[in-house]
């Protein structure tokens, strides 16, 4: 591991360049590139998913933090580390501060993986615009976690206004396993019965607020064509919001999940017992993984996104973004207060 | 119409989860059911591929409880999973596992099987389904299918799916794997038995497919025209270990080459698939071997040695003869190598060289291709001394990867060209939750997916090219290699004589 402090983007490059001709050949098959934009407050959280993840997909992981965009002079600090903390693979954490936070992809465009797909993920609040920041134009697939917010909800409807193809959630990753569920206990009915399974209703208990409900909702009415609504479970339900689904169907059956906050879920379901499934809470590293699987539109997400939210023809919209200037320290005139703003913007939420 | 509304052949992220139905292992307590089984069934629950509905039932001879049961498996998953330990995974699993007790050849135990079968269905709501996993000596088969037979076990219907996994060995010749393969589908219908060849379970076994068919790159050399010669080895350097009595009637060709080794030969040399389909793979893979011809001169061409006392990674090991249960004149070859050929337009005169063996210097299985030399150097002779022939190397196991080897010029002032290796690494850090080989195996069962299991008449073929080289050797002695050695100086010889060498792994 080596420390940079206020260094340049060409130095970060050579240092690389020199860890790899030492590191040996733990280096070979990188298949992308993973740019974590961080808060300073949840760096350390980043790192543990992100190592995570690169035992799955060996990747370059680039961390982007930038900090107190207000202060006069830029100034660079980085870290390069191979084969250390930060898993197996080429890592470089670079804080950012003053103006060089707004112009991060300058250090960051030669650090990238030569001909590979880059990623980015935001475990920060993302820009309302993502083409304010010109991390997400030339990634060609971008994370966002709206269960981070302040608001939810209001992250959700913000990320289905501004979805362009190739936008993804981590409030959409953590329905996967209640949506498998779904999907092979409406498997077994229609295997038992031999023919197709119709939906007629559904809801889903839980809180109403959390994102992940809302989007497992999305998808529900989105894939059965039915009003799906997210109700007040009775209990505090787990990070994915949800505590229980219910799902009418024709033949007057009904199909009944419930989460038993052991880890596990119970079916309920028509001419069958009861039966008990793993339902267990993932890590942040394991929901990263899972995104970094495929790195092509999710169009079920859109088509769920759109359903929760009401905004349409996501799908439709161009995957491509130009970036847009942004500056913050501009927004409101030039006065002291809207530094302290900008500060505040790019401090904790 | 789609059956079930929630299935969107878009969404990627939803895994194959297999229909309702029932796991019955027979030899539940036995070395393979304990170290593979168990834990992969583990794996796949935690990973939440087993289907809603699922009931585990272990048979064997051993008088245990329920809960004596559920202790040893719970101990035997723990042990071997390759996924975290979740004690709530496991409480639901467990929940889900019985075990009947009886010998084979006892009928009121079957009777008792099929009740038991038959009241997991209410209870479990399995559906009917149900695969029978054979992890059994072979020459229990009979008594067993016969048992499967008469209880109406086997039986697949209209509403529900009776399968059998079957391990290799899948006989020990031609005409006993004939026997073997009409018992078997005389009591269960073809498409409904599995035949195990775990290697085919293996991610870098399956990325073959993908290196060979979704590249541009490698398939146009891909042939006699720029292939001088394929080795594929699979060295261990374990000894026998308690195996004796089975490895003394089976020895390195039926235990190796009949079944990994020429199915890796068979995923190298095939033609493309119409599809990437359980029957069109089959087909390509049948007729590679039967187009396999043994060779004219066996004295040079097919080679089998056995290990003799000798000193391995710095310990000293005993000689095969001297291993506890081996007759001490025996004539068991523990090591084997053959020259192959594919009488195809593909891959006419280009010999395959095979080689299996036990106590060699290292773990390692690799398909190597090597490629023709350049029919004309520009460089001055001395300038090219070092430069060997182009390699292209899939390496099964361990460090699980490609390696593409060429010539490069030494830095300096001269013009020296060198042999230099480039590595494609899926390197043990990138692979550790990939899932283990009998779990992926698994899953495809419990799902009907037969793309990565051999068919009968792979077998059949397979014995057709082991039978002429076990005939040959019959009454022969096999040549001594000193453990820690790569095989026999005779198997060094096989190449010599045409001029070529082994790679070392």
């Amino acid at each position: 591991m080596t420390t940079l402090w206020d260094t340049t983007g060409s130095a970060v490059v050579k240092e690389l360049a020199a860890q790899r001709r030492t590191g040996g050949a733990v280096l070979s098959g990188v298949a992308l590139t993973l740019v974590v934009v961080a808060d300073e407050s949840r760096v350390s959280d980043a790192e543990e998913a992100a190592t995570h993840a690169a035992e799955m997909h060996p990747c370059r992981l680039l961390f982007v933090v930038r900090r107190q965009i207000e202060a006069p002079a830029p100034r660079l600090d980085a870290e390069v580390l191979i084969g250390g903390r930060l898993g197996p693979g080429e890592a470089v954490v670079m804080r950012m501060y003053g103006r060089l936070g707004l112009h991060a992809e300058s250090v960051v465009l030669p650090l990238l993986a030569a001909d590979a797909p880059v990623v980015a993920w935001w475990h920060a609040a993302p820009p309302d615009r993502l083409a304010t920041d010109a991390l997400a134009v030339f990634a060609d697939r971008r994370i966002t976690d709206s269960s981070i917010a302040d608001d939810p909800l209001a992250a959700l409807k913000t990320r289905a206004a501004d979805y362009a193809p190739g936008d993804t959630d981590l409030a959409w990753t953590r329905s996967t396993a209640w949506r498998a569920i779904l999907a092979s206990s409406l498997d077994s009915v229609s295997g038992r019965r031999g023919e197709p399974v119709v939906v007629t209703a559904g809801r889903v208990e839980g809180d109403p607020a959390n994102p992940t409900a809302r989007l497992l909702a999305g998808w529900l009415s989105s894939r059965c064509g039915c009003p799906v609504a997210v109700e007040e479970g009775t209990r505090k339900p787990g990070e994915s919001g949800v505590e229980s689904v219910v799902l009418t169907l024709d033949q007057k059956e009904e199909v009944r999940i419930h989460a038993d906050r052991k880890g596990g879920a119970v079916i309920s379901q028509p001419y069958r017992p009861d039966a008990a499934v793993a339902l267990p809470e993932r890590v942040l590293g394991d929901l990263l993984s899972e995104e970094l699987r495929r790195l092509d539109p999710d169009e079920p997400y859109s088509d769920a996104l759109e359903s929760a939210t009401g905004v349409s023809d996501l799908a439709d919209r161009s995957p491509m973004r130009e970036h847009v200037w942004f500056d913050p320290a501009e927004e409101n005139g030039n006065g002291s207060r809207t530094k302290k703003r900008a500060a505040a913007k790019t401090g904790d939420s | 119409m789609n059956p079930n509304p929630l299935r969107d052949p878009r969404d990627r992220r939803l895994p194959r989860v297999p229909q309702p139905c029932a796991l019955v292992v027979f030899g539940i307590t036995g070395d393979l059911a304990r170290k593979k089984l168990l834990p992969a069934v583990y794996d796949l629950a935690n990973r939440g591929l087993l289907p809603t509905n699922f009931a585990l039932l272990g048979f064997a001879r051993r008088d245990w409880g329920d809960t004596e049961f559920a202790e040893l498996s719970r101990e035997a998953a723990r042990q071997h999973a390759r996924t975290p330990w979740r004690e709530e995974v496991w409480e639901q699993l467990a929940a889900d596992i019985t075990f009947v007790q009886g010998s084979f050849d006892d009928d009121n135990a079957f009777d008792q099987l099929a009740a038991t079968l038959g009241e997991l269905e209410g209870s479990h709501g399995i559906g009917g389904n149900a695969a029978f996993y054979l992890s059994i000596p072979p020459s229990m088969f009979p008594t067993v299918l016969k048992q499967m037979q008469r209880t109406g076990m086997a039986e697949s219907t209209a509403d529900r799916w009776r399968r059998v996994v079957v391990e290799k060995p899948f006989g020990e010749d031609l005409p006993s794997s004939r026997e073997l393969n009409a018992l078997v589908d005389s009591v269960f219908s073809a498409e409904d038995v599995f035949r195990i060849d775990h290697y085919l379970g293996k991610e870098t076994v399956q990325n073959l497919l993908a290196l060979r068919f979704a590249n541009t790159l490698f398939e146009p050399i891909w042939n006699g025209h720029h292939v001088d010669s394929v080795q594929i080895t699979m060295a261990e350097d374990v000894g026998i270990g308690g195996r004796a009595s089975f490895y003394e009637k089976t020895g390195a060709a039926r235990d190796v080459l009949q079944n990994h080794l020429l199915q890796l030969l068979a995923l190298t040399a095939m033609e493309e698939p119409v599809e990437f389909s359980a029957e069109e793979i089959r087909t390509e893979k049948l007729k590679v071997l039967r187009a396999i011809s043994v060779p004219e001169d066996m004295e040079t061409f097919a080679i089998r040695g056995q290990y003799e006392q000798g000193w391995l990674a710095g310990e000293r090991v005993k000689g095969y003869q001297q291993e506890e249960g081996v007759d001490p004149k025996s004539a068991t070859e523990t090591f084997a190598a053959v020259r192959l050929g594919v009488e195809t337009r593909r891959w006419a005169g280009v010999p395959f060289y095979l080689r299996t063996g036990k106590r060699l210097p290292r773990r390692v299985t690799e398909i190597a291709l090597m490629f023709k030399r350049a029919p004309h150097l520009p460089f001055a002779e001395t300038d090219t001394e070092e430069l060997g022939n182009n390699q292209l190397v899939v390496r099964v196991q361990p460090d699980e990867g490609v390696t593409l080897k060429f010539g490069s010029k030494v830095p300096g002032s001269v013009m020296e060209v060198r042999d230099v290796s480039m590595d494609f690494l899926y390197g043990e850090q990138f692979t550790e939750s990939s899932p283990e080989a009998y779990e992926r195996l698994l899953l495809d069962v419990l799902l009907g997916d037969a793309t990565l299991f051999p068919r009968n008449a792979e077998v059949e073929a397979s014995w057709a090219v082991i039978d002429p080289l076990e005939e040959f050797w019959a009454g022969t002695t096999p040549h001594a290699y000193r453990a820690g050695e790569w095989g026999p100086r005779a198997a060094e010889e096989m190449l010599a004589a045409e001029d070529r060498r082994w790679r070392r792994p």
